[in-house]
């Protein structure tokens, strides 16, 4: 119980703040916290990025291996995306299988990558019908101060960007190609909607004061490559166009910045 | 995945959009045919069957009913759960029973379509229970899914604001379309659900997936919202004239 | 006077006197708009009587509940409602004035017994206690018929008219709690009788002309001795 009066003190509070024009942590509505990206810290996978939003910490990790290919694309490579919210990153996290939110993480940020087609699946094949790489993009939440999903989609975007494709390891050497084939970039900002106003980047209680939000993922070229709303309430359709606009717009930010 | 569908689809020469018709004869702007039984099961407190084309699904409602564990209820109200689950014939590949990661994120996303009009602080410490079941499956299950559920939680008594209708839109051939079947899905380029409230014009559930520019995803989200309308009177009247017959 | 009932889904627009919008509505920018499906019942107030809901318990409620647990010092009451009521032991000892044995209780009152009884008490916590009627015990030889609570105003009638008409047709000893629970207790076929009837007007309970329907059917009914019925 005591948990409980505590968040809706703290809900509160987010929400008067927002009506004076204001967030916690002094930032303009439209802000991100401080990021930091850094690439290639975990020796065993071959490729690696830890990101941090503010105090949210993301490690994502990349590792391939030969697989076999799914029947109704025999020539193209698989990715597999998985997210773990480990119980050291929150009080909430509890140990055991995929909960609905991991599976909605990994699944979002696995549509981004899937719809912009980022990697070129068609050059990751070895041998066609037989033999593909499977590129497993895992998720490992370290630390829940809100908005995974970005930090999670910049740091499978990081840590995409120069791989060597393991070829040796597997005695596949010279087949093909040495780095993962990637064509795009896209980047996923999340955006809530407080007391009607849009905010960029909500830390844990903005995301527990908000009615709804809503994950916008665009390429390179501004196009879309995914959406997805989250929360108990319903938005308008001119503000879910805003924060379209918005989404995209930041996106861009993001990706001159660290990709 | 949705691109490579398109150049495989130009490989086997499919043309999703011949002469301005889609392969089943349909506009750009046209749902499927749409059929609604309300109360079809005996032990629900509530239920609907829905057909959306060749999508079967059944909805059916249980609660308020009180909650266990106990230590999960809420003291203040009713807490909505939704189970979205296919039926192991439902698929042309039969589909192994239980629950898949993409039934997991259905069903969160089904429930929080449904939460903005439940008025959920009339049954404090109670749980309502939505069960939707997939029979037959031709693309649009989850969007044929939360239509059922409004009906079915109605028919149950539910104290709600409004219903909630839902319908997906897409891109075929580089064309904006309303309500994909499953060989639209296929080899199409995006496709995107959505749920709303139709007459107040809210959004409750947005997905896409795929790729569309933002004016390709605005003319969706428009011919979505018409959609919505017409569904929602597809749903009143299947109510309606349930208790006008005796 | 016949009535024409209007049927109402969620969201309904109903009417602007916001003054009186009543139980089953919500307002909303100056308009009162339909909460539940149902009927419209704006005789007074601006109601919507739904065709099903759960029962939610009042207090001064005279309800059926049965027996679920034993957890002393209470029963625990199954009420058809989405909440658990309970009964202190208490309340079989006429005031406590014998004390009910710890293991014992069962002799008083065991699981699936059917008991009379009023909500004495209902709290923020959804915590329902229940205080026994005289005659609480519902024994051999009746029958229980559940129907929605929202039907029970239907089978007792415009004061009373409707019930009195079962009880005197059906030759029935009939008893409808709020809960949507009734006890019958006659002979076989009377009982038979009087179920059929009850049934018939929870199922019809929406439509105009209803009591005059229910007395040609219980006079066209034949008695057993007859070939059946026509």
């Amino acid at each position: 119980m005591g948990l409980e009066i505590m968040d809706e003190v703290r809900r509160d509070y987010t929400y008067n703040l927002v009506r004076r024009g204001k967030r916690e942590d002094g930032r303009d509505f439209q802000d991100y916290r401080e990021i930091k990206v850094e690439k290639g810290i975990i020796k065993r996978a071959e490729g690696s990025a830890r990101v941090k939003i503010g105090n949210t910490e993301v490690l994502v990790g990349v590792k391939l291996e030969p697989g076999e290919p799914f029947p109704d694309s025999p020539d193209k490579g698989v990715i597999i995306t998985n997210a773990e919210l480990v119980p050291l990153a929150s009080p909430e996290f509890e140990p055991g299988p995929p909960n609905e939110d991991s599976v909605q993480l990994a699944r979002v940020v696995d549509r981004g990558i899937r719809g912009s087609e980022a990697i070129d699946l068609s050059k990751l094949c070895i041998e066609e019908g037989e033999k593909v790489w499977i590129v497993f993009i895992d998720i490992h939440v370290l630390d829940n101060d809100g908005n995974l999903v970005d930090a999670a989609a910049l740091g499978a975007i990081a840590s995409l960007l120069d791989i060597h494709i393991p070829a040796e390891r597997y005695g596949l050497s010279g087949k093909g190609e040495d780095m993962i084939p990637m064509q795009d970039k896209p980047v996923a900002v999340t955006m809530v909607d407080i007391g009607g106003e849009i905010l960029v980047d909500p830390n844990y209680n903005e995301e527990r004061a908000a009615v709804s939000g809503l994950t916008v993922i665009s390429n390179t070229d501004g196009t879309l490559s995914g959406i997805q709303k989250y929360g108990r309430e319903g938005l308008e359709e001119d503000k879910v166009s805003e924060m379209v606009d918005i989404g995209i717009e930041k996106a861009d930010e993001l990706r001159r910045k660290f990709l | 995945m949705i691109q490579e569908g398109v150049k495989k689809m130009k490989e086997e020469g499919i043309e999703l959009i011949k002469d301005g018709k889609r392969l089943d004869g349909r506009g750009f702007d046209e749902l499927r045919p749409i059929k609604i039984e309300v109360g079809v099961l005996k032990r629900a407190d509530g239920s609907c069957y829905f057909e959306l084309g060749d999508n079967k699904v059944i909805a059916a409602v249980y609660g308020p009913r009180e909650m266990h564990p106990r230590h999960a209820q809420d003291a203040k109200m009713a807490v909505l759960k939704y189970r979205y689950n296919m039926a192991p014939f439902s698929v042309d590949e039969r589909k192994r029973p239980g629950p898949d990661r993409r039934s997991v994120e259905i069903s969160k996303v089904s429930r929080e379509a449904l939460e903005p009009v439940i008025i959920k602080e009339f049954y404090p410490k109670t749980e309502i229970d939505v069960y939707v079941e997939i029979l037959q499956s031709d693309a649009g299950t989850r969007t044929a899914g939360i239509n059922a559920a409004s009906i079915a939680l109605a028919d149950a008594g539910i104290p709600m604001k409004d219903l909630v209708s839902s319908v997906a839109v897409g891109k075929i051939d580089g064309e904006v379309v309303l309500d994909l079947n499953a060989v639209e899905d296929n080899y199409g380029e995006a496709d995107m659900p959505i749920a709303m409230i139709a007459r107040r014009n809210t959004i409750t559930a947005l997905q896409m997936d795929g790729r569309m520019t933002k004016d390709e995803f605005e003319k969706g989200l428009k011919l979505a919202m018409n959609a919505c309308q017409q569904i929602y009177e597809l749903q009143r009247t299947a109510l309606i004239e349930r208790y006008s017959e005796m | 006077m016949k009535r024409m009932y209007k049927v109402v889904i969620p969201g309904d627009f109903i009417s602007e006197d916001v003054n009186r919008a009543g139980e089953g509505t919500y307002i909303e920018e100056g308009k009162v708009y339909a909460m539940r499906y149902g009927v419209v019942d704006d005789k007074d107030e601006i109601k919507v009587v739904p065709f099903v809901g759960k029962y939610q318990p009042a207090k001064g409620d005279v309800v059926i509940g049965r027996i679920t647990e034993i957890s002393f010092p209470y029963w625990i009451v199954d009420i058809a409602s989405p909440y658990e009521a309970r009964l202190h032991m208490s309340e079989v000892t006429s005031g406590g004035k014998k004390r009910v044995e710890f293991g014992s209780m069962h002799t008083y009152l065991d699981i699936d017994d059917l008991i009379v009884a009023k909500v004495t008490n209902t709290d923020a916590l959804m915590r329902i206690d229940l205080g026994l009627m005289e005659d609480f015990q519902l024994g051999g030889g009746g029958r229980l018929i559940t129907i929605p609570h929202t039907k029970v105003p239907r089978i007792i009638g415009r004061k009373g008219s409707m019930i009195r008409m079962l009880k005197e047709k059906c030759n029935c000893f009939i008893f409808v709690a709020k809960n949507g629970r009734i006890w019958i207790k006659g002979k076989e076929e009377d009982m038979n009788l009087a179920s059929e009837v009850i049934l018939m007007i929870a199922h019809e309970a929406h439509t105009s002309g209803l009591t005059d329907r229910v007395a040609d059917f219980l006079n066209s009914y034949r008695r057993i001795g007859d070939t059946g019925r026509g």
